[in-house]
């Protein structure tokens, strides 16, 4: 079925938000949005993979991390334009996220939670180990961002390419779980037997989610490392691929506010979880409650905050048995 | 779906919001009072008004570093004090202007590092960064620094590049004698008391290992090295005993600790457990009496402690012989006052303090209306002696050599305590 | 000779130290299918107790140690009554991530009540090690082993004779037919999270005099625990025991005599031989393979 006309100008109420949040914020906001620009990115990915064929993968921070190493290499070493970059860390990443889907045919369920956690922390270990091209512990500094837009401050300049590369990445998602593509994987998700009954391919269609899924990561980490200059074994740690699952329950999958949501949870989160204890101590002094003098600096806290939120977000994303993929069929109504 | 988003684009906003802090006030324009009274303050520079002054700082509040979260609390503490007592001139904080310092939690994470720092100079619009944490952390924000000309001061970090490559980043710059300067002094002691030493080697594989035993090769000269065994960062006491039955193998009879905390101790009770009695060389961070005795609880008796040898710069905030100190007794009456609760034996409390006063000072030579130029400008101009620091030794920094602190002696520990012995030495 | 046989010892100590941690793991995803992240840490989080017990209420170690057993087997239940309990009816997603985020409350908690700094525990055991022909072993390393053992052996027994244990394996391989056959699954499952506190807090206060107590004394050997539980077969006790003795052995092996496998190198090795297992044996070693029905 096609999107409905309510849909389409849904989506083009947020294009249009999107491109013109720019022009009222501050560089460094727009930088902050770019960020969300990126995860959205690889929860994208996520989804596919997740979402669709219902592998759960610990890994896509190491995927986003040999992205990120790609990019930082080869523009650090080789001189190569750093956005021209973006497309091969995805490529990496995807080749090893197809290969990786090889071996993940045969585990299921929590062997491949567990190999694909494996997998996050081997590549920061890989990269400490490969010292020499990869700077090792104390990893690669890229060059600070420019502009090649005179009109433009870097930052908003890659806010806009983030986006543009998002939102281009987005359609094809969608288009690639259109029709019968998109049925295959949902089936192979909802029961695997079934499937190879029907003649659906498992072999061809779980590693082509991983690869997908891996590409969407690599692309991600690329822009990632270019945002941030700098790639280090420390930049990818395992509580990031965690926290892109998290974002992709809390978010609710590939309609694009979901992504939206889950990708501005990932980003804001650890930052600021922090800042919410301090101010509420903040308060609490000013108004008298007792328990003042609180350090909200204390060593500890920031966790424990993150970490109920967490919890909190967690329980009010809607329980039942429904699939994330039933949700996203519904909601893009595109097979 | 609706709901749910809704529900979740509420808590953001909330937290966001919960996070947005004051902007700092426009500049005023008044020009100096010609009649000659001190001019009157103004808001001169980002983070700086007519009542404060804001820096900011990154340090790791979760995770396996959290525990450098104190060197934070030992600043502001310090910086409490500063801004409740009346200095010489009569007027409370720095010239009337009190010190606010933001703590930003980075989790030891150089991607959260960057984003914080940015965070701090571009939205929270802080004068200065203030003993950030980290070695690859201040690495990774220090050319954004250089490119903003904002201070990046004090950095918590002994890698000696911070110091030497002054010129090319001239906004930042080091405090602590850096690695380099340890591994030379404990050269020196190899080299003078030790002449026929078989020396192994434990270090961590990154640039701080590397640093600390090029400075060691330095000061000691050839040929005392037989084996070396590296271990990675993060390992945790787990990877810790097999290179050190591998060290003992190769017949040392000194034993040389290049490690975080947890990993030194653990080699000093694997080595106590497998029967070596080698000569003990530790690196400072390692090095206090809290592990010490740690390592010989753990081990169950005090020779696998005593003896070990290591280097020091500030007084030792434990030891007997600062008992009556003035400056230690101050420290202990500012835990007291404002970090109750909190064990003033850890001395990372007082490296904090120590370092504030440091910025303190520096912060008084920038002028009655500093901008970070100014601040800048002081700081690598500054030369004092402080009370802070072993006896005799001075801050020193110079526009050619920019290492605050560069006077070290050597301590030995024995029941409980370290002990200076020797001479004050300075290593650059 | 005795080089090697001293590197033997260690690997083996350390992988006793994976060992008795993943046979907590391995409890828990018995007897709720619950793969638990906060295992570790909630193992930490009651050494803290008994830590607190001794230093600060001046208990000795023996009656410390089964105060915190009980305590341990309270908060367990407590965990899976009050939290896991509200989210039987999420998908596997979304538990694995509320594990997930009790083990970062659980570490920021320890972190903030007892501060990060590093101590000391001192085991039952006494620090002097054994010496055997030139080869040191430290007792403690030892009685981690020995109790591990004890306590596989124990639960070996507690599921195959008693009323209980049947009842918990059968509330966890099916649920709706315990039910219909008067079995209170919902407590199963609760005491399922207690009993697995329980070796969790007898793996922790074994292992901290090794490790030293602090918030992360456990995320280290969490990975590794995890490995060892699904090489051994992540139904399996033993196979979870053994599993972790191997890998301690191995990658101590490995690091010590083969020259390319720098210590960096340990983890990322020990995670590619427990993938290749999985290819060949995909439910482990020990594991028996589960036919899918259709």
């Amino acid at each position: 079925m096609r999107p409905t006309w309510r849909q389409l100008a849904g989506h083009g109420v947020l294009f249009a938000a999107i491109l013109l949040l720019p022009l009222v914020i501050s560089d460094f906001r727009a930088s902050q949005f770019a960020y969300v620009g990126v995860f959205a990115i690889a929860l994208i990915g996520l989804s596919i993979l997740t979402g669709y064929t219902g592998q759960i993968s610990l890994g896509h921070g190491g995927f986003m991390a040999i992205g990120a190493y790609v990019t930082a290499i080869l523009s650090v070493n080789y001189g190569v334009y750093d956005l021209l970059t973006v497309p091969l860390g995805g490529i990496a990443a995807g080749i090893v996220g197809f290969l990786f889907g090889f071996p993940a045919l045969r585990l299921a369920g929590v062997y491949l939670a567990l190999a694909t956690f494996a997998l996050a922390v081997i590549v920061p270990s890989l990269a400490t180990a490969l010292g020499d091209r990869t700077g090792g512990t104390a990893g690669i500094l890229l060059e600070l961002p420019t502009s090649p837009i005179g009109a433009l401050s870097p930052d908003k300049w890659l806010y806009y390419v983030t986006w543009a590369i998002a939102i281009v990445l987005f359609a094809a998602a969608t288009i690639f779980v259109r029709g019968r593509r998109g049925r295959a994987l949902r089936a192979v998700r909802e029961n695997e037997i079934a499937a190879v009954s029907a003649g659906v391919s498992l072999t061809r269609y779980k590693t082509l989610a991983f690869g997908v899924s891996a590409f969407y990561a690599g692309v991600a980490g690329s822009l990632y490392a270019i945002l941030n200059f700098i790639v280090a074994p420390g930049t990818f740690p395992i509580t990031l691929s965690i926290l892109l699952l998290a974002g992709l329950v809390v978010g609710g999958a590939a309609s694009f506010v979901g992504v939206l949501a889950g990708a501005a949870f990932v980003q804001f989160v650890p930052l600021y979880a922090g800042d919410v204890v301090g101010r509420l101590t903040g308060i609490g002094d000013r108004i008298g409650l007792p328990g003042g003098g609180f350090d909200p600096t204390t060593p500890g806290v920031p966790s424990v905050v993150y970490g109920v939120i967490l919890l909190a977000v967690l329980w009010l994303a809607p329980r039942g048995a429904a699939g994330l993929a039933q949700r996203l069929g519904r909601i893009l109504r595109i097979s | 779906m609706s709901r749910r988003v809704f529900v979740l684009v509420a808590t953001l906003a909330a937290v966001c919001t919960f996070s947005v802090t004051a902007a700092s006030a426009a500049p005023a324009g008044q020009t100096a009072n010609p009649t000659g009274t001190p001019a009157p303050l103004r808001a001169s520079a980002p983070g700086v008004t007519a009542r404060n002054v804001i820096i900011g700082t990154t340090l790791p509040l979760s995770g396996p570093a959290s525990l450098y979260a104190r060197i934070g609390t030992g600043m502001r503490s310090y910086l409490s004090y500063i801004n409740a007592r009346r200095a010489r001139d009569g007027s409370r904080g720095v010239y009337g202007r009190q010190i606010i310092l933001n703590v930003y939690d980075d989790q030891y994470n150089e991607a959260l590092t960057v984003q914080q720092t940015r965070r701090a100079v571009e939205a929270d619009r802080v004068f200065a960064m203030l003993g950030g944490l980290g070695t690859e952390n201040q690495q990774a924000v220090r050319g954004y620094m250089n490119q903003r000309k904002v201070p990046q001061l004090y950095v918590s970090t002994g890698l000696s590049e911070f110091g030497s490559l002054h010129r090319q980043y001239p906004w930042t710059i080091g405090w602590q004698p850096d690695y380099v300067q340890e591994g030379i002094l404990l050269g020196r002691y190899v080299r003078q008391n030790l002449p026929n030493a078989k020396v192994a080697v434990l270090r961590q594989n990154d640039d701080y290992g590397r640093e600390f035993l090029q400075g060691f090769l330095a000061g000691a000269g050839g040929g005392f090295v037989v084996a070396t065994e590296t271990y990675p960062r993060n390992g945790g006491a787990a990877v810790i005993p097999g290179p050190v039955s591998r060290l003992r193998a190769s017949g040392a009879d000194t034993f040389l600790v290049i490690a975080t905390p947890t990993e030194a101790v653990t080699a000093l009770v694997t080595a106590f457990r497998i029967g070596w009695r080698p000569n003990k060389l530790v690196n400072s961070v390692a090095a206090t009496t809290t592990f010490m005795g740690l390592a010989q609880q753990s081990a169950g008796s005090p020779e696998a402690v005593n003896g070990v040898v290591t280097t020091t710069y500030l007084k030792d905030c434990n030891s007997p012989a600062y008992e009556n100190d003035a400056r230690v007794r101050m420290y202990k009456a500012i835990m007291a006052r404002y970090a109750p609760g909190q064990p003033a034996t850890d001395c990372l409390f007082f490296y904090g303090m120590a370092k504030a006063d440091t910025f303190v000072q520096a912060l008084y030579r920038a002028g009655r209306n500093p901008t970070r130029a100014s601040m800048m400008n002081a700081v690598r101009n500054l030369q004092m002696p402080s009370p802070w620091l072993i006896p005799g030794a001075r801050v020193i920094t110079t526009p050619r050599s920019a290492f605050p602190i560069r006077h070290q002696k050597l301590a030995r520990y024995n029941n409980g305590n370290f002990t200076e012995f020797g001479t004050l030495q300075r290593t650059r | 000779m005795s080089e090697f046989l001293q590197q033997l010892v260690f690997g083996l100590a350390i992988g006793g130290v994976y060992g008795s941690l993943a046979l907590a793991l391995v409890l828990i995803y018995r007897t709720t299918r619950v793969v638990n992240f906060a295992q570790g840490e909630m193992a930490m989080f009651t050494t803290f107790i008994a830590w607190s017990l001794i230093e600060n209420h001046g208990f000795s170690f023996w009656p410390a140690f089964f105060v915190t057993l009980g305590i341990a087997f309270l908060l367990g239940v407590g965990v899976e009554r009050l939290v896991i309990r509200n989210f039987e009816h999420s998908s596997h997603l979304t538990v694995i991530l509320v594990t997930i985020a009790l083990f970062v409350i659980f570490n920021g908690a320890a972190g903030w009540i007892w501060s990060p700094e590093q101590r000391a525990f001192l085991g039952p055991f006494s620090a002097a090690p054994f010496d055997v022909g030139g080869v040191a072993i430290a007792r403690q390393d030892v009685g981690v082993i020995a109790v591990t053992l004890l306590t596989v052996a124990l639960l070996w027994a507690f599921f195959r004779f008693t009323k209980l244990g049947l009842a918990m394996r059968a509330a966890a391989v099916g649920p709706e037919p315990s039910r219909l056959l008067g079995v209170r699954v919902g407590w199963m499952f609760a005491m399922g999270w207690g009993f697995a506190a329980v070796l969790g807090a007898v793996s922790g206060m074994m292992v901290a005099p090794i490790v030293f107590l602090s918030p992360t004394m456990m995320q280290a050997a969490l990975i590794y625990a995890f490995a060892a539980a699904v090489l051994g077969g992540i139904e399996s006790p033993l196979g979870a025991v053994l599993g972790g003795l191997l890998l301690g052995v191995g990658t101590t092996l490995l690091g010590a005599y083969v020259d390319v496998v720098t210590p960096e190198l340990e983890l990322p090795i020990a995670f590619v031989v427990l993938v290749l297992v999985l290819l060949f044996r995909p439910a482990g070693l020990l594991g028996r393979v589960v036919v899918r029905r259709v």
